[in-house]
């Protein structure tokens, strides 16, 4: 799968949203679905530069995307440490609502069908991500 | 990210334009709100229609002014908040912390 490679650096965020816009008009997908994909996407990238890349300059996030019929996936990938996952808290919980952080999960997986992590050592954090539609895209399978 | 505040009788409105996602530039919001805070301000309106869409970080900035708003006893409502930001204050359940209103008139006349 080819890839986009990016800095770790806030600007990156906002490349990312222009970026998964296109790809989901591409893809076929409809504005609300666009717009739950790009949100997702913005939190896996928000996460691989600060807390994974932690802002260094001299580490890379890898983006890419495919779509197909009824399909869109997109992984994201840092030179990071990994996290412990199970520390993921329901920032909706009443102990938690009032935090000033620890959203990004939770939103990734409230608007894709599907969310996994992978770490590891070597190779950092990777999120890949699916999200399943009725939109048809423009001259079939398709990536970035 | 750019902040620029007028005052409406005892209100402060704080304007908001540019990608509210956290970093340096989130700052601006916070130490304006302070400074508010410090001169005495009790009712704030923050004016998101310059703000086409945040993260969660920009959540956990709003946050932040939101409680330090609170904790000095003061009020803080929302307007403009665009339709992204709107569907990611309904996941997050943080429609139920935010009181938002359509237009920036009607934030006012709340009070």
């Amino acid at each position: 799968m080819e890839e986009m490679v990016l800095p770790s650096e806030f600007a990156t965020l906002e490349r990312v949203d222009e970026i998964m816009l296109r790809c989901s008009h591409l893809a076929g997908l409809d504005e609300q679905t666009s717009n739950e994909v790009a949100m997702a996407v913005i939190e896996a990238v928000t996460n691989a530069v600060i807390h994974g890349n932690r802002l260094d300059k001299d580490k890379q996030v890898k983006l890419s995307c495919r779509w197909g019929p009824g399909e869109i996936t997109i992984s994201v990938q840092d030179e990071g440490e990994g996290f412990d996952l199970s520390c993921a808290h329901d920032p909706t919980d009443a102990e938690h609502c009032m935090d000033c952080s620890g959203r990004g999960i939770f939103i990734m997986r409230a608007t894709m069908d599907e969310v996994e992590f992978e770490m590891s050592r070597d190779k950092g954090t990777t999120v890949k991500m699916t999200k399943c539609h009725s939109g048809t895209p423009e001259g079939g399978d398709g990536g970035i | 990210m750019k902040v620029k505040t007028q005052m409406e009788n005892d209100i402060a409105i704080v304007h908001v334009s540019g990608k509210l996602m956290g970093g340096p530039e989130s700052e601006n919001l916070r130490n304006e709100i302070k400074r508010l805070l410090d001169e005495g301000s009790k009712k704030f309106i923050i004016n998101l229609k310059g703000v086409p869409w945040i993260n969660s970080t920009g959540l956990g900035a709003l946050m932040a002014v939101y409680t330090s708003v609170q904790r000095s006893e003061g009020v803080l409502k929302l307007c403009h908040v665009s339709d992204r930001i709107q569907s990611l204050f309904m996941i997050t359940k943080l429609l139920t912390i935010f009181d938002t209103y359509p237009t920036e008139k009607e934030a006012i006349e709340s009070f």
